[in-house]
């Protein structure tokens, strides 16, 4: 028997309730695996989306939200002649409802910049020109629309005709509908508006140059906001509120999971008041108790953190899946979150079980040992 | 004051112990000396403190005043008290007090913890020590599995676990019948002489008590007899 065989059996002792502690931990842990995992791919998938258009710049608005809002068009020909810009492109997104989804991007394009280039048909065309009524699906927003080619689809009040089905190399992308620049603008009757600039650099453009592009940017346009890909992301108000959201439930189903633990760990300690007064006559240490109280906390923590990862993976697989996300949200479940969950359970574990540990050590043997 | 003796293992002197802020007075002043080897019995009515002072040999309990000391060192003031009761003594109580959770094996080992012995040593050991009480079929049975008499001799094994000088049996045969009664009797009084441990007894029952070298006798908190045979 090793000391590690003590512990198990104390936390075998009472199998329902050991039991139910984990089920406590474990759904705590799921929910952060499965809201930071979501908020993670949530901004991923956009981070994504605008390298696979072979963006390096992002010029916005200098508000924050997920769509930011619009500007005028003017502003690209005051920044194209800055050094080394290889290519620019009007950018107009939207994120509204359309037909029977509730959640559907809408990505206006300037006609012919290289935000088309990555686009890579599956079937049907591209738009003819600029002011064809047609549009391209991403392969995952025809699916969620059921649309094929030669469909009309309603963008708002206007009827156009989806005339290809795209693959875009990015969750984003493949969950767009995708029209041309001018078209979007007629619907929304904002001619001339947009509210985003994608620049793509040089190549061998250096991180240090692009900073430096940035930084010109805001110089000659004060009112814009040019960033980084990366940073474009960290910047946004509405990837900000998500994260913090997902967090802050994480930390709620946390703190619920501690209480769970230290409820149980400190009835084992009464339960078990006799025992522990046992093991002091015999000679253990108060130490040596209260690594024991500490390991079977931690172990539980362990337990509840591995069962809560799998909950958490699986579930949010599955509700990736659902009509009303997918094409949205594709889950970033990084080994990286995933190993953070296990600890965070453990360390659930080991700080839920101080108390009743220290109580555990502060007992006195002569008073549950006297013969009865 | 005068020098411990060299031979007394256990030296108390003026030894008091108060419970409830001087309300009860368990011990009222106590003297004695108990010698290396020794098998003494306490005997006295219930109340009388001789529990007590058995918690304060085993250092479970501290005492309110006086001297207590072992081999020449202060009980009260000993710097780890868990490590006099893991490797000098040997508690046997009336209500054995084994683990539920753990097998007759596991029990007997759970003292061996303290000790730099390994796993497999720890299971060796106590197949012997549960030989020795005659339980080695039961090894792998549970606490609730065996009878009074069983448990009391898993007890009995798990005292010698780490080969103790003193062994402290609080009224070791009061939960069994009297033939159990009995054997563990002699169990605990061959295991005493044949390996020269001292043994300090408490009992209510007087033939108990007749069985040992010594005997004294404890009315409301003091000594009030010291017969040696």
């Amino acid at each position: 028997m090793t000391f590690f065989t003590v512990v198990i059996r104390g936390l075998s002792r009472r199998p329902l309730r050991t039991g139910l502690t984990l089920a406590g931990i474990s759904i705590g842990i799921a929910a952060v695996v499965a809201l930071v995992g979501m908020s993670r791919g949530f901004e991923k998938g956009w981070q994504v989306g605008l390298k696979a258009r072979g963006t390096d710049v992002v010029v916005t608005n200098r508000g924050g939200s997920l769509t930011p809002k619009p500007f005028d068009a003017s502003v690209r020909d005051r920044i194209a002649s800055l050094p080394r810009i290889d290519a620019t492109c009007n950018i107009l997104v939207e994120v509204t409802s359309v037909e029977d989804s509730d959640l559907m991007i809408l990505s206006a394009r300037e006609w012919g910049c290289f935000a088309w280039n990555n686009l890579e048909l599956i079937s049907g065309r591209m738009p003819r020109d600029a002011t064809e009524e047609a549009a391209v699906l991403g392969q995952t927003a025809a699916e969620v629309l059921k649309k094929k080619v030669g469909d009309p689809i309603q963008i708002e009040t206007k009827q156009l005709t989806v005339v290809g089905i795209v693959k875009g190399g990015a969750l984003v992308e493949d969950g767009s509908v995708i029209l041309s620049l001018p078209l979007l603008q007629g619907i929304i009757g904002s001619p001339n508006q947009i509210n985003a600039i994608d620049i793509r650099m040089k190549p061998s453009s250096t991180e240090q140059q692009i900073k430096e592009l940035t930084r010109q940017i805001e110089q000659l346009v004060p009112e814009v906001r040019a960033v980084t890909v990366s940073e474009h992301l960290s910047h946004n108000e509405g990837f900000r509120l998500v994260k913090a959201m997902s967090w802050g439930t994480s930390l709620l189903a946390i703190l619920v999971g501690v209480l769970g633990v230290m409820n149980t760990m400190l009835m084992t300690v009464f339960e078990r008041t006799h025992e522990i007064c046992v093991l002091l006559a015999v000679g253990w240490t108060r130490g040596r108790i209260m690594r024991m109280i500490l390991y079977e906390s931690a172990l539980l923590g362990l337990f509840g953190g591995l069962v809560g990862v799998a909950i958490g993976a699986i579930g949010v697989q599955v509700l990736s899946a659902t009509p009303a996300i997918r094409g949205l949200l594709q889950p970033d479940l990084s080994i990286a979150l995933l190993g953070l969950s296990v600890v965070i359970a453990v360390a659930v574990g080991i700080s839920s079980g101080l108390y009743p540990a220290w109580r555990s050590s502060r007992l006195n043997p002569s008073v549950a040992l006297q013969a009865g | 004051m005068t020098p411990p003796s060299a031979s007394a293992l256990l030296e108390a002197k003026a030894l008091t112990r108060e419970f409830d802020e001087g309300q009860v007075k368990a011990l009222r002043g106590v003297d004695f000396s108990i010698t290396e080897g020794d098998f003494v019995a306490i005997v006295g009515p219930s109340g009388c403190g001789k529990s007590t002072l058995l918690q304060l040999l085993g250092a479970l309990d501290r005492p309110t005043s006086g001297t207590l000391l072992y081999r020449g060192i202060s009980l009260p003031d000993h710097p780890n008290p868990a490590a006099y009761r893991a490797r000098e003594v040997g508690f046997i109580f009336q209500a054995f007090h084994l683990l539920p959770t753990f097998t007759a094996a596991e029990n007997v080992q759970i003292p061996m913890f303290e000790t730099d012995r390994s796993a497999s040593e720890r299971r060796e050991r106590a197949f012997e020590l549960l030989k020795l009480v005659g339980l080695e079929h039961r090894l792998d049975h549970f606490p609730s599995k065996l009878s009074g008499g069983e448990r009391q001799r898993v007890a009995i094994a798990r005292s010698l676990a780490n080969e103790p000088s003193l062994l402290l049996a609080d009224e070791p045969t009061g939960n069994l019948d009297s033939e159990n009664a009995h054997s563990i009797l002699d169990l605990i009084i061959g295991l005493q002489q044949e390996q020269g441990r001292t043994m300090v007894l408490v009992t209510h029952d007087p033939t108990i008590a007749g069985r040992a070298g010594r005997i004294l006798r404890m009315i409301d908190g003091r000594i009030v007899s010291d017969d040696k045979r």
